[in-house]
């Protein structure tokens, strides 16, 4: 039998935002969370991805404007970092707190 | 674990993985063993020639240490631009270390004036050379000069393996004066960067050059 904290716990799991869930995209968006930006590089070394994989989750992200591409020069040679753009970071925000809403909500 | 505390850790994991490539131990063992090559030379003293080659030693102690940041870790580990608070604890670090300098200075700066001093400085003379406590005490101010500012350094970059630099460096600044031998001093510089070596040897298994697409070519 489900009471109305159940529900509304319920109805937060399927208001989660998909592609923040997805374990990947996850990591990737964390990270880019706690620091100011990073390069694909050292994304995928953090998160332990493959480049394909990266690439990927790294298109998908950009399309739905929660990330940005920052391209610069150093010196002579381009200097591409990313970084969650501030639509990303209140996803971001807005998930941790559905997830912790539901988490909670759930029994021992 | 709240998930706040969760992200945090993250960031700090992040921020440490920058110290895989042992690089910084590198560069202060070999501080450590330039110091003790180029000050030691009892045949000429403190000369400028031995601080002219004490510098450029050290300038090109930096030099390696820059140039395997540039060209050996960073085209492997990628790069990362921390957030504001590692930067506000970067310029902490600047306003307490200047401070700790300053006292340092004022420190000299008094014993010299007590030393001209005459009574006083008589009187010091007396007490330490006497006893033959000058070397003692000379040695421990210089090791109490290294050792907290390499302390605080290695708080303030949240660098763990900095309080055993920090520690081998009292001990390494210790002997060198009391002893007036290079030769432990050199040892401790040694065992400083040894560590260095094996996190870089580490760091190049862990991770190679990336082939094919640069990083450089993603997206945008």
């Amino acid at each position: 039998m489900s009471t109305p904290g159940r529900n509304a716990t319920l109805s937060d799991l399927a208001e989660v935002d998909r592609l923040v869930h997805e374990p990947a995209r996850l990591a990737i968006i964390a990270l880019l969370y706690v620091v100011e930006s990073a390069d694909f590089l050292f994304l995928m070394n953090q998160a332990g991805l493959t480049w394909g994989n990266l690439s990927a989750h790294m298109s998908k992200l950009e399309e739905a404007g929660y990330i940005e591409v920052v391209k610069s020069f150093k010196g002579k040679r381009p200097n591409t970092m990313l970084r969650l753009t501030q639509v990303g970071r209140s996803a971001f925000q807005a998930y941790r707190q559905k997830m912790k809403r539901v988490l909670d909500g759930l029994p021992e | 674990m709240s998930t706040q505390l969760d992200l945090k850790e993250l960031e700090r994991k992040a921020f440490r993985s920058t110290y895989q490539d042992g690089l910084w131990d590198l560069y202060f063992g070999l501080i450590v063993i330039c110091m003790s090559i180029f000050i030691y030379r009892p045949a000429t003293g403190y000369s400028p020639v031995n601080m002219v080659l004490l510098s450029s030693a050290m300038a090109a102690a930096y030099f390696l240490f820059w140039a395997g940041k540039k060209f050996i870790t960073l085209p492997r580990m990628g790069q990362v631009q921390f957030g504001a608070q590692r930067k506000k604890r970067r310029l902490m670090l600047i306003i307490v270390l200047s401070v700790v300098v300053l006292i340092q200075v004022g420190f000299v700066l008094f014993q010299v004036f007590a030393w001209l001093t005459p009574n006083v400085g008589e009187s010091l003379n007396s007490i330490l050379l006497e006893r033959h406590l000058m070397n003692l005490v000379v040695a421990a101010i210089g090791a109490l000069f290294v050792g907290p500012s390499m302390m605080l350094i290695a708080y303030f970059i949240d660098f763990p393996r900095g309080y055993y630099i920090a520690v081998m460096m009292m001990m390494a600044v210790f002997f060198m004066i009391y002893l007036n031998q290079p030769v432990y001093p050199i040892i401790i510089g040694a065992l400083i960067a040894l560590p260095g070596l094996v996190l870089f040897v580490r760091f190049l298994q862990k991770y190679p050059l990336p082939r094919g697409e640069s990083p450089h070519e993603h997206a945008g």
